[in-house]
């Protein structure tokens, strides 16, 4: 056990009055104090631009060209904020080691693991040959690598994504930081394998002693690892408190604000919403999924894996299906494949009865206007140069709909349906955030009237607070407007917020379906109940119980 | 404090969302490169030699090709500010109807060849078939130097400057069908055309709505790029005996005799080798602008 008494007299973080700024007119960060003790999990938590990562950036003097800091960065006491880039060599990696995001991009492809972990120990003029090639296998094992003799030989692309992110923590323990900046480090990952990063970072803090910055967005992830929570908004802090105090009294009014704006899973025992009313049943369904199978690869270089396999579902109309699963699971194809993009390799998928894949000419084109989908990334979903009026009117004009003044009236009705202002036909995405530009992909959906809508991971881009915003808005203007609505996401409560019926997939095939209410109040399958399980609750109490111990002097007060 | 645009979206949302990072200022159009630095020295090189083309006929002292009794290869003088050459011809003169050959070369084939080569490979790289088809064409016609396929097409056609026009068109087609093909190969994928492929438009109207007008950036630098190639193209034809027939004038015929008068007229050749020079300078400076602009 490391000695924790050292933390009491100097953190081994400590910021004070941070901030930066860029030619841009609103700083970066206006003013942060964050301060790390020994063996402590500090979480900083702020939506985008809040200023998060540049704070975490500038402590390893990584922060991007033209911007300017100002105030103070200790390590153990020692001023690194301004240090010349000679000296910031010798503290990255070796007192500060950083873990990215992304574990795709973070990892060399053409290099094996073993020889990306040497370096980083030759970075520092540490150990070489089969000293390093025993750390190496040392510090593989300390990230819960199996084989880890083995899996030195292997390149990134033969390890998992949840596995990559391991070999990414492992660089970053090379040298024995003082202290690890994690920048959303399970934000790229599936539920299940984050729950493992999460609890593998908390067993690293105990087992070593390395202090732990951690930036991240989720609450969940928050209630699950932290000790102590740092609230960010604008490049400031607004509240600063311990895990289970924030969480159960936020002071702060952006706090409670954001915590509330946190979708939630149904406790164990919480009875949920009442069932929908059941349809007729011999009313024609909105979509029907038919023993659906969709391959890829190509037959004739003999790889065919298969993406769906064998799907039966059924939505029934004004009804909402969640697809749920992780990633590779299919869930984005089974949506794809309701809107005709992805060829169907067997099995039949009907649109208000009729076959999509067998429809022609004029019968497709009506087939088609029945249907509408909405893209996950708002940013890439509306063509850069049409002005948002446009692109909310491009549906009726690719039909002929109605003359130019009833197009243009449409416009502003989707506008104000939306919520959004009719000034805002006039400009361009660029000039939108996120949230808003979510709003008018919505908008432009919705823009024929479709029987059935598709939204592929419409929120997960968004912040959580404008995420709970555009959910209530798709949910109100469901509910007006009765149309069936496939939503796919990753994020279970999110899905459990607007679905009626669920449906878990893995590996192409459902696993369970039901009522929302049922799947995930009583789930009935394993896999339903690993993932249900691998949610991180946003409740500090939660971890009391079952997850790892707090920090020695939290737990003591 | 800035005031969001949110609260102005939704006034029911009591809680103000400054914290909207998006960039309010409309993105400055590409051409506003044009307007400074390098860029408007480019345009103002072109500039120039493109107003000395077009006013050939009133700036010009003497016809292109009128003999000067009693002028041969004098060297520049009040009278002939360029000198003249072997055949009493006013330098100045030819130098200035020179460029309008350039001009056409520059402003027309190369134009003409990259709206064929774009139309090419914006149609041919919407199916498999037609793409490898296109590409594979394209490949062939890209393996020739360029002086290569200048000499062989003279040989059927014979030299002038419907030679070079043709070559141009020929070494550009390829370099515009093949840009364009990657630029519409990245932006079909956008979601953007796939949302509006799922409402229902149709092929056509993808390419010509949302593929093609975002593809144009990277081509309108080939462009500037392509004129300046275009510029050298005519020069070494021409310096080759493969461009424009005498006595019409040409800049770079008017090198090729700079070169052969080297000795008796050093300064011959000045003239010409400037404008080109301005002229490829210009074009060049022309396209870094844009590209900049394009990355800013």
């Amino acid at each position: 056990m490391p000695d924790l008494e050292v933390s009491v007299s100097t953190p081994v973080l400590e910021v004070r009055d941070l901030a930066i700024s860029f030619s841009h007119p609103r700083p970066a960060v206006r003013s942060v104090s964050v301060t790390v003790d020994q063996g402590e999990v500090v979480a900083l938590v702020g939506e985008s631009g809040s200023g998060k990562s540049m704070t975490a950036r500038a402590v390893i003097g990584l922060l991007p060209d033209g911007a300017v800091a100002t105030g103070s960065v200790r390590l153990r006491g020692e001023e690194v904020l301004g240090l010349p880039e000679a000296e910031l060599v010798k503290v990255r990696g070796r007192r500060v080691a950083m873990v990215f995001q992304e574990p795709q991009t973070a990892l060399n492809p053409v290099r094996t693991i073993g020889w990306q972990i040497g370096e980083a120990l030759r970075a520092h003029g540490g150990s070489r040959g089969r000293a390093a090639r025993e750390r190496a296998v040392e510090l593989l094992r300390q990230v819960e690598i199996p084989d880890p003799e083995e899996r030195l030989g292997f390149y990134p692309h033969q390890l998992s994504g949840g596995q990559k992110q391991r070999v990414v923590l492992a660089l970053a323990l090379a040298n024995e930081p003082e202290l690890l900046l994690a920048d959303e480090p399970t934000t790229a990952l599936d539920v299940t394998v984050q729950a493992e990063i999460l609890a593998l970072l908390r067993r690293i803090r105990d087992r070593t002693g390395t202090s732990i910055l951690i930036i991240t967005h989720n609450m969940g992830v928050v209630a699950h690892l932290a000790d102590r929570v740092v609230v960010l908004r604008q490049g400031e802090v607004v509240e600063e408190a311990e895990t289970r105090e924030l969480f159960a009294a936020p002071r702060h009014a952006y706090t409670r604000q954001l915590l509330a704006a946190v979708p939630r899973l149904p406790g164990p025992g919480e009875l949920v919403q009442a069932l929908p009313a059941e349809p007729a049943p011999d009313a024609v369904p909105a979509l029907e999924y038919d023993d659906v199978r969709v391959h890829y690869g190509s037959r004739m270089r003999g790889r065919v894996l298969p993406a769906v396999d064998g799907v039966t579902l059924r939505l029934e109309r004004g009804e909402v299906l969640g697809l749920v699963g992780e990633s590779g699971s299919g869930k984005t194809t089974l949506g794809r494949l309701a809107a005709g993009l992805v060829p169907l390799a067997g099995g039949r998928v009907r649109v208000g009865g009729e076959d999509l894949a067998a429809a022609r000419g004029r019968r497709r084109v009506d087939l088609r206007r029945r249907l509408a989908f909405v893209h996950q990334d708002p940013e890439a979903s509306l063509d850069p140069r049409f002005s948002i009026g446009e692109a909310i009117r491009e549906p009726l004009d690719v039909h002929g709909v109605g003359s130019r003044q009833s197009r243009e009236q449409r416009v502003l009705e989707l506008l104000d349906a939306v919520r959004l202002p009719a000034s805002f036909a006039g400009r361009r995405p660029r000039e939108l955030s996120g949230g808003q530009r979510q709003r008018v992909a919505l908008a432009r959906a919705l823009t024929l009237e479709p029987q059935l809508l598709i939204a592929d991971e419409p929120t997960s881009a968004l912040d959580v607070s404008v995420q709970a915003e555009v959910l209530e808005l798709f949910a109100d203007l469901q509910r007006r407007l009765g149309f069936a609505c496939v939503f796919i996401s990753h994020d279970l409560a999110v899905v459990n917020k607007v679905a009626d019926q669920v449906a878990v997939l893995r590996a192409g095939k459902v696993v369970e379906s039901g009522s929302a209410a049922r799947v995930f109040g009583e789930p009935a399958h394993d896999y339903t109940r690993r993932l249900l399980d691998a949610v991180p609750v946003p409740d500090p109490t939660v971890r009391d119980a079952t997850g790892p111990a707090l920090h020695p002097h939290v737990a003591a007060s | 404090m800035s005031e969001s645009l949110i609260d102005v979206a939704a006034p029911e949302h009591a809680a103000p969302q400054p914290d909207e990072q998006f960039d309010q200022r409309r993105r400055p159009s590409i051409w506003s490169a044009l307007r400074r630095g390098k860029g408007l020295a480019g345009v103002l090189l072109v500039g120039a030699v493109v107003a000395l083309g077009l006013l050939a006929p009133l700036l010009a002292p003497h016809s292109p090709t009128e003999q000067i009794p009693g002028a041969n290869l004098v060297g520049p003088s009040g009278a002939h500010w360029l000198g003249t050459d072997e055949v009493n011809r006013d330098l100045l003169s030819r130098t200035l109807f020179g460029i309008r050959t350039d001009l056409v070369v520059v402003f027309l084939a190369v134009p003409i060849g990259a709206a064929i080569g774009i139309l090419v490979g914006l149609v041919s790289s919407w199916w498999t078939f037609t793409d490898v088809v296109a590409q594979r064409v394209f490949d062939l016609v890209l393996a020739f130097p360029t002086l290569i396929l200048a000499i062989a097409l003279t040989a059927f056609v014979g030299p002038g400057l419907r030679t070079v026009f043709f070559v141009i068109l020929a070494v550009e087609l390829p370099v515009f069908g093949r840009l364009t093909r990657t630029s519409v190969r990245t932006v079909r994928e956008m979601p953007y055309v796939e949302a509006a492929h799922v409402v229902g438009a149709g092929s056509w109207w993808q390419l010509r709505r949302h593929v093609l007008p975002n593809s144009m950036e990277p081509l309108l630098v080939q462009l500037a790029v392509s004129m300046s190639v275009a510029v050298f193209i005519e020069g070494a034809m021409s310096f080759l005996g493969l461009g424009v027939r005498p006595p019409a004038p040409s800049l770079g015929s008017l090198i090729r005799d700079g070169v052969r008068n080297m000795y008796d007229a050093p300064y011959f050749a000045v003239g010409p080798l400037a404008l080109v020079v301005a002229l490829v300078l210009g074009l060049l400076l022309v396209s870094q602008a844009l590209a900049e602009a394009r990355r800013a």
